[in-house]
């Protein structure tokens, strides 16, 4: 049961990054940005190249991944949802985002090859060695405490970075109304800019915790946005504190469905049901999700687009 | 002779990508619909083929079924096929029952479907969409008994009795002649006064309403034709391919289509024949010439690449696709004089004063 526990823990804190991350995306260009799993693969493959040409611990690459991951993110940012912004339709922009999404994953497909000859590791199906501690007679995993932490981290700098930081309040201005911060003397276009990096550089640095707990392709991070999108739609379409309590939902609903399923003996692979009914369902019933429900006039839920 | 046994198979491919275009052209070009469980209602049509042609041909040849569905299906198909062979009327029934069985499915789902895009904004209808589709495929996928799981299921060929070339040909008349029908189907739509209403309900939903349009019942409507029209072309795909496979229909294939409508034009009907045509011209020619060049990954990640960059590209520099949307001829042509006069300006003005001057006379 603890097992289950901390699987949960772990995959609901990674969701919490990416969800976060796909908010932003959301929040600034009006974008359901289908390429964002694809930046948390770039975070593993980016340790797992780190981690192997320096020989050093995987969670010593996380600075590495981070900055890989947004500048991936940052470059899709400029090169393509920066020129559309304001201009192609919701569904334009996301047939974009699946192009986007295509064209990375398949280029981390070419690279995976690549690496694989030259690198001579397995650069397909791998897995992160994670050490071991105890606490009181549990054996837990360190990709506990690691994710917990790093989270805690992330999660409290962009926190304050948004609300205690002129860059925030200038990024939290663009959000509400971008013409109107431009014509105050906001630079939109860098300011969308800065929150893109941090969207990828966030969920590149989830990307780095997955191979401790699952065998990883270049299709991993695709595979998680079903998950993703619930969580930030059972959150509040648009809310950053909403999408991160609707991953801790997401998160922990899927990880006791699945052991549900196992301990009936069913097969598990019928997990993404339970993402699916949640956006259905929140869709259907409470279209502005949990944010809908709480919004008792706390500022860090009420912030909507 | 294998020249020959290639054209055939890509025609045959081209009808059905034809009619799967023509089918997400209707909603997502026309009624700005985003149907991205296109690939659901497409297995919808495989699934069918896959699930009921090997059954229903061994009960009619009586051959007693022996063993586990995801084992034996194959098996259970070559001797079916066999039976066929002596016997043309099985063939006909595995065709015709699977069909009409599929277009029933899909038109009632498409209708179901049809009731969340009433209250979801494009983005989370599409999203949801594509959640159902990936469930379909899951569920297929574990759940053995329907079409074999990871194993697929075999399908008898419905004309076996038939020799080599002339099966692939009649294959190919048959797909394409459907392909016409559907295409021919879809551009009497375009330009009736249901296709007008159509583009006019995507361009603005509320001026329609306001105009006494029933947006949910033409919602339904044109959700049941194009998951029919898609169910339609995943029996030709069954047939064509010779077994049925869950894993055949994943996003990627709904991708491959809005691609193919975005290439070549939403909401021109001329649109999905020429991205069709452009998107398998690629496709073929990347897959033709990877012997060619020796690369050190594989090509056909390469061709995803090339695609997803197009698709990008189109997007921002040609939003309209290959063959951009004209407004549709709905009046007759005016003669070319009078085309003339209406753009000289000051003739305009006079004529309008003139008008104003007539409107005005008899209330003196």
């Amino acid at each position: 049961m603890i097992d289950v526990f901390v699987g949960a823990l772990v995959y609901s804190n990674l969701l919490a990054l990416l969800a976060v991350g796909l908010s932003m995306a959301l929040l600034t260009c009006r974008v359901s940005n289908f390429a964002h799993g694809d930046f948390a693969t770039v975070g593993v493959y980016a340790a797992h190249t780190a981690s192997v040409l320096l020989g050093i611990s995987p969670y010593a690459c996380i600075p590495i991944a981070f900055i890989a991951g947004g500048s991936v993110s940052l470059i899709a940012f400029l090169l393509v949802f920066e020129p559309l912004r304001g201009k192609a339709e919701l569904v334009t922009l996301m047939v974009v985002s699946m192009a986007v999404d295509m064209v990375i994953r398949y280029t981390l497909h070419v690279y995976a090859d690549l690496a694989q000859r030259s690198l001579g590791v397995y650069t397909r199906q791998f897995m992160f060695r994670d050490f071991h501690f105890q606490v009181a007679g549990y054996t837990l995993p360190g990709v506990l405490i690691a994710s917990v932490c790093t989270v805690l981290a992330l999660l409290i700098t962009l926190y304050f970075l948004l609300y205690r930081t002129s860059l925030g309040v200038a990024m939290r201005a663009a959000i509400e109304n971008p013409s109107l911060a431009e014509a105050l003397g906001v630079n939109v276009k860098k300011v969308f800019a800065v929150s893109w990096f941090l969207s990828g550089a966030l969920a590149a640095t989830a990307g780095v915790f997955l191979p401790f707990r699952i065998q990883v392709t270049p299709d991993t991070g695709w595979s998680l946005l079903l998950s993703m999108f619930a969580s930030v739609t059972v959150g509040g379409l648009g809310s950053l504190g909403g999408s991160i309590v609707g991953a801790y939902v997401i998160g922990f609903s899927e990880t006791l469905f699945s052991y549900v399923l196992s301990s009936i003996g069913l097969s598990t692979a019928y997990r993404p049901a339970v993402s699916f009914a949640a956006i259905i369902a929140t869709l259907l019933l409470s279209p502005r999700g949990l944010t809908g429900f709480l919004s008792n006039g706390k500022r860090w839920f009420k912030w909507r687009s | 002779m294998e020249v020959l046994m290639f054209a055939l198979s890509i025609g045959t491919l081209y009808s059905i990508y034809l009619i799967l275009a023509t089918s997400m052209e209707l909603e997502y070009g026309e009624l700005g619909l985003p149907n991205f469980a296109k690939a659901a209602f497409f297995a919808v049509g495989a699934f069918a083929v896959g699930a009921l042609a090997v059954r229903l041909g061994a009960l009619l040849a009586g051959i007693a079924w022996e063993g586990e569905f995801k084992l034996r299906s194959y098996y259970y198909a070559t001797l079916v096929s066999s039976s066929i062979a002596r016997n043309p009327l099985i063939g006909l029934v595995i065709f015709i029952v699977p069909t009409v069985v599929a277009l029933v499915t899909a038109v009632a789902l498409g209708v179901l479907a049809s009731y969340p895009a009433l209250r979801l904004p494009g983005d989370y209808l599409a999203i949801s969409l594509i959640a159902f589709s990936e469930l379909v495929r899951i569920v297929t996928r574990n759940y053995e008994p329907l079409v074999g799981g990871t194993f697929g299921a075999g399908v008898p060929d419905f004309l076996a009795w038939l020799g080599s070339p002339w099966r692939e040909l009649a294959k190919l008349c048959m797909s394409s002649s459907v392909a016409v029908c559907v295409w021919a189907g879809y551009y009497r739509l375009s330009t009736s006064p249901f296709g007008r209403t159509l583009r006019a309900i995507r361009d603005d939903e509320v001026a329609a309403k306001a105009f006494g349009k029933d947006v949910t019942r033409l919602r339904a409507w044109t959700m049941a034709i194009g998951s029919g029209m898609a169910a339609l072309a995943g029996v030709l795909y069954a047939f064509y391919m010779g077994s049925v496979s869950p894993d055949d229909f994943t996003v990627s294939k709904t991708f491959l289509v809005v691609l193919m409508v975005v290439l070549g034009g939403r909401g021109n009907p001329l649109g999905p024949p020429v991205g069709a045509a452009v998107y398998l011209l690629v496709d073929r020619a990347i897959t033709l010439t990877k012997h060619l060049i020796p690369m050190p990954f594989d090509v056909n990640y390469a061709s995803y690449i090339v695609l997803g960059m197009t698709l990008v590209i189109i997007i921002m520099k040609r939003p309209g696709g290959i063959v951009p949307e004209k407004p549709p001829i709905t009046v007759k042509i005016a003669p070319p004089l009078d085309s003339l006069r209406e753009a000289a300006p000051p003739a305009k003005s006079r004529n309008v004063g003139n008008q104003l001057a007539y409107s005005h006379k008899p209330s003196e």
